[in-house]
């Protein structure tokens, strides 16, 4: 019974780590109808960028996202109008192959500057965990998962309340309207894009004291949120949320009852499951 | 004299192939005459990528389902020949059979599935179906010693598939590349190949042409599969070395993608001319970059996919066609009038005579059709049937149900309930609508889906398909019925370069390629000027003169009124009347339909 308990916990901590690194994809889809293909390279570069001001200067990997924040956006600025914008309505081989090339380019350009090394940051917290009714709950994993719940209704009162969040949210459903009725799509998808991305700076902040980063830390990242953007439904943000909660319950368990390398396993296979059988999501419409 | 001349045309020009064959003769020999084992060796891995990307291309350029995920075949292949190899001794030529056989039973088991996603999702469950494998083969260590990967002792002799002289190597390389390339120019100047483009253009417009697109889709990827796993074998003996990081990494489905793409994707010796080119390079900055290879290679190499995707999305193939036909080019010629054709060939009458036409001459009968989306009725008791040889027009205001009903009869929706009989039998909800076309039923589309990306005489070479397999007959028929229609100066265009009224004509000309009994038009005249709207009625009354019977919805009332023999109307998804035009015209209740209850009365003077 403990046992269980504490495996329900882990599950739903893996889950909050999901839905945190789900949720930047979510949103570009959401807006722009464009899939990432190296989104899991922004994380990575997120958590070298945490790892690398932790390592060299000293910066709390929590402190850092005050750099890290606005540098991944700027980068997202910049990768958007040099390389996203052109594919707007491009074709799917062009959407896919462009995004899996700077991917490409992105993990051999980090392996070829700082080796396929594991690097982790050592800090107290990493190490820190709590009790709670009989289950052990590591503190770093648990301020992931705050954070997490904090960047949802962030993002769902950003959506709802602010004028450029109702433009995000006109774009997604029809962009030709929005755009007669004067909205800067351009600037929208600008925004978003970069938005997606500085969330992963967010993300690679909070991860680097729960895991290692290497160059293919991205793609081994990049399925599960696949998983998870589909199953909460594409561009849906509370839909993510939870589906990164089913994924990491779902990834724990089976981990826990047939051998810990197999959780993505069983995932994998519930993730073609999934696109089969209920490919609009769990709340069942694509939505923003 | 004259049979021996198209006898000689008949065997494809051969002239053009004794340079190919000079090519491929010196690229045989070429290892033999050099004593380097470096270049020896990129020789050999040039000719096994270009085997590998014509592969892929199969599934990936001809079908255009882009998979990202072959990696998973490639190690399928690895893995069985030499597990069988290593464990019970047996030859790898064996295995490498057995490793095709698997990786293609595989695919089928894993993507029949898959085929029904499109786009951006069938690639995501590709990289699933890899990673799923790199997962098992890592943690299955028992059967696959994991990430330490597996050694084959090096024992040189034919039955091993090892050799000490790397030349022998390539000439078994040189066999994968020829073997890859044969299959691949035969599948594009077949059937398969035909339907392959067809589908990867617009999937219900080849199913409505009677291509049955799951089932294409699935031998092209069983195929693609199989020459995958063996050259997964061929880099297995090659190498003596396996292990789940060299084979099952995305990277690894990426470069087969990449060969293509660079080359020309969906070209039969674009993804040759890749290899060509990359693999070259990439043994150069291998050696050039050394220890510094491992990020930077695939740095170059990502960087290079994002440069052509964006500037030459068609590959250097395509590019360098386009220079030489500047260079010489050549005077189309247009050709004069064909001998008449008849659009119902005589097998088909015979078939016709068979069935004995049906009872009382009656070719489609719709009994108590409905069709309800959520609380709409879209069809609702809908019941009439069309005689052999007539024209049946539909006509009723925006959202009365007529392209559902289409749909219904077709195979796009399942009725809920009503029954659809043709020549006789029961048809209704038989599904995909390849099943219907089969049938000698054949519809064209409100919004045309003509296959933009290749040319008019492939266009409807998709439709002539339906009753042979073979491409001479096909291409005559497809010919025959571009001349019928008046496209014969378009043959050779690209179908994204006709006008709309052309457009309709190719669609038309595609549906009838298909040798219907009965042809459904979907607004043929919708967008068309009065000149176009003349020489298309024109058109429907020579199709009809050859005996097709024809189902139309047309909102153009000068069109209806003078073709059709009965006119019936829908509203709200009833029939509200049905008689000869003029009859029509007079119904109260259409009236009221089309102009509301006021105008009843109004004076028609």
């Amino acid at each position: 019974m403990r046992s269980l308990f504490q495996l329900f916990f882990n599950g739903l901590m893996l889950g909050g780590i999901y839905g945190l690194i789900s949720m930047g994809l979510t949103l570009t889809f959401g807006v722009m109808k464009i899939v990432n293909f190296a989104h899991g390279e922004f994380l990575m570069l997120g958590m070298y960028g945490a790892f690398w001001l932790f390592h060299l200067l000293g910066i709390h990997p929590y402190l850092s996202i005050v750099v890290m924040i606005p540098m991944m956006f700027a980068i997202g600025l910049l990768v958007q109008r040099g390389l996203i914008q052109k594919l707007i309505d491009a074709p799917g081989i062009t959407q896919i192959f462009v995004t899996v090339g700077l991917s490409m380019a992105l993990q051999n350009g980090v392996l070829y500057l700082w080796s396929a090394d594991y690097r982790g940051v050592k800090i107290p917290i990493a190490t820190k965990s709590l009790g709670i009714g009989g289950a052990t709950l590591s503190l770093s994993r648990l301020i992931a998962f705050g954070v997490t719940v904090a960047v949802v209704i962030f993002l769902l009162l950003f959506l709802k309340k602010t004028s450029l969040g109702k433009a995000m949210r006109a774009t997604s459903q029809n962009w030709k309207a929005a755009w007669l009725m004067g909205v800067n799509i351009r600037k929208v998808y600008l925004i978003a894009f970069a938005m997606g991305s500085c969330l992963m700076g967010l993300a690679g902040s909070m991860m680097i004291p729960i895991y290692p980063v290497f160059p293919t830390v991205g793609s081994n990242f990049i399925l599960i949120t696949f998983v998870v953007v589909v199953l909460g439904g594409m561009g849906d943000i509370l839909g993510a949320f939870f589906a990164g909660l089913i994924v990491g319950l779902v990834e724990t368990v089976s981990g826990f009852f047939l051998a810990p390398a197999l959780g993505p396993l069983v995932v994998f296979i519930f993730f073609v499951l999934i696109l089969l059988f209920k490919p609009s999501g769990l709340m069942g419409r694509m939505r923003i | 004299m004259g049979g021996y001349l198209s006898g000689m045309k008949r065997l494809g020009n051969i002239r053009a192939w004794i340079p190919r064959m000079m090519i491929g003769l010196v690229l045989l020999l070429l290892p033999f005459a050099i004593d380097n084992p470096f270049y020896q060796d990129t020789i050999i891995t040039v000719f096994l990528f270009a085997g590998l990307g014509m592969a892929w291309n199969v599934i990936g350029g001809f079908a255009g389902q882009l998979s990202l995920g072959h990696a998973g075949f490639f190690g399928i292949g690895a893995y069985t020949s030499t597990l069988l190899y290593l464990h019970y001794g047996l030859s790898p030529w064996m295995g490498a059979v057995l490793g095709g056989g698997l990786a293609s039973v595989m695919s089928f088991i894993a993507f029949y599935p898959c085929f029904r996603l499109h786009g951006i999702f069938f690639a995501m469950s590709t990289m699933a179906f890899a990673q799923v494998l790199n997962i098992l083969s890592v943690y299955w260590t028992g059967l696959t010693m994991g990430s330490v990967g597996l050694l084959i002792p090096f024992k040189p002799s034919w039955k091993n598939f090892m050799f000490e002289d790397k030349a022998v190597y390539a000439l078994i390389a040189f066999g994968y590349m020829a073997l890859s390339f044969g299959i691949s120019h035969f599948i594009k100047n077949s059937k398969l190949g035909s339907y392959l483009v067809g589908l990867r253009e617009n999937e219900d417009a080849a199913e409505s042409l009677g291509v049955d697109t799951t089932r294409c889709k699935l031998q092209a990827m069983m195929i693609s599969a199989f020459l995958t796993a063996l050259g997964g074998t061929l880099y297995a003996q090659y190498l003596q070395f396996i292990d789940p990081d060299s084979l099952f990494l995305s990277n690894i489905s990426i470069r087969f993608a990449l060969l293509a793409i660079i080359g020309g994707i969906g070209t039969v010796t674009g993804p040759m001319i890749g290899s060509f080119i990359l693999t070259p390079l990439d043994v150069f900055l291998r050696s050039w970059l050394g220890g510094l290879y491992a990020g930077l290679g695939f740095f170059i190499y990502g960087c290079i996919l994002i440069v052509v995707v964006l500037i030459r999305p068609q590959g250097i193939v395509k590019f360098l066609k386009d220079k030489m036909a500047l260079l010489f080019r050549k005077r189309t010629q247009i050709e004069t009038a064909l001998p008449g054709v008849e659009l119902i060939s005589n097998s088909q009458m015979s078939r016709i005579r068979k069935k004995g036409c049906g009872e009382d001459g009656v070719i489609l009968t719709v009994e108590d059709l409905g069709k309800n989306f959520g609380g709409l009725a879209a069809v609702k008791n809908v019941a009439f049937s069309i005689k052999r040889g007539e024209i049946l027009g539909l006509i009723g205001p925006n959202g009365a149900g007529k392209t559902t009903l289409f749909n219904l009869i077709t195979g796009f929706m399942t009725p809920d309930k009503g029954a659809i009989r043709f020549n006789g039998v029961d048809i209704t909800g038989l599904r995909p609508p390849f099943r219907i076309c089969k049938k000698g039923m054949s519809r064209t589309f409100q919004l045309v889906k003509p296959f933009l990306n290749i040319t008019v005489l492939e266009n409807v070479a998709v439709g002539a398909y339906c009753h042979t397999s073979s491409f001479v007959q096909a291409k005559q028929r497809a010919e025959g019925v571009i001349q019928f229609v008046g496209l014969s100066r378009y043959r050779d265009f690209l179908s994204a370069s006709l006008t709309l009224s052309n457009r309709k004509r190719l669609e038309l000309a595609r549906a009838l390629a298909t040798e219907p009994e009965l042809l459904l038009l979907d607004e043929t005249m919708a967008g068309l000027n009065p000149k176009e709207i003349d020489e298309m009625i024109e058109l429907f009354r020579r199709v009809s003169s050859q005996g097709i019977t024809l189902f139309v919805i047309e909102h153009v009332m000068r069109a209806m009124m003078t073709l059709s023999d009965r006119v019936i109307v829908l509203h709200h998804g009833e029939k509200i009347s049905e008689g000869s035009p003029f009859e029509i015209s007079k119904d109260e209740r259409v009236i009221r339909a089309y102009l509301g209850g006021s105008y009843l009365h109004a004076d028609p003077a």
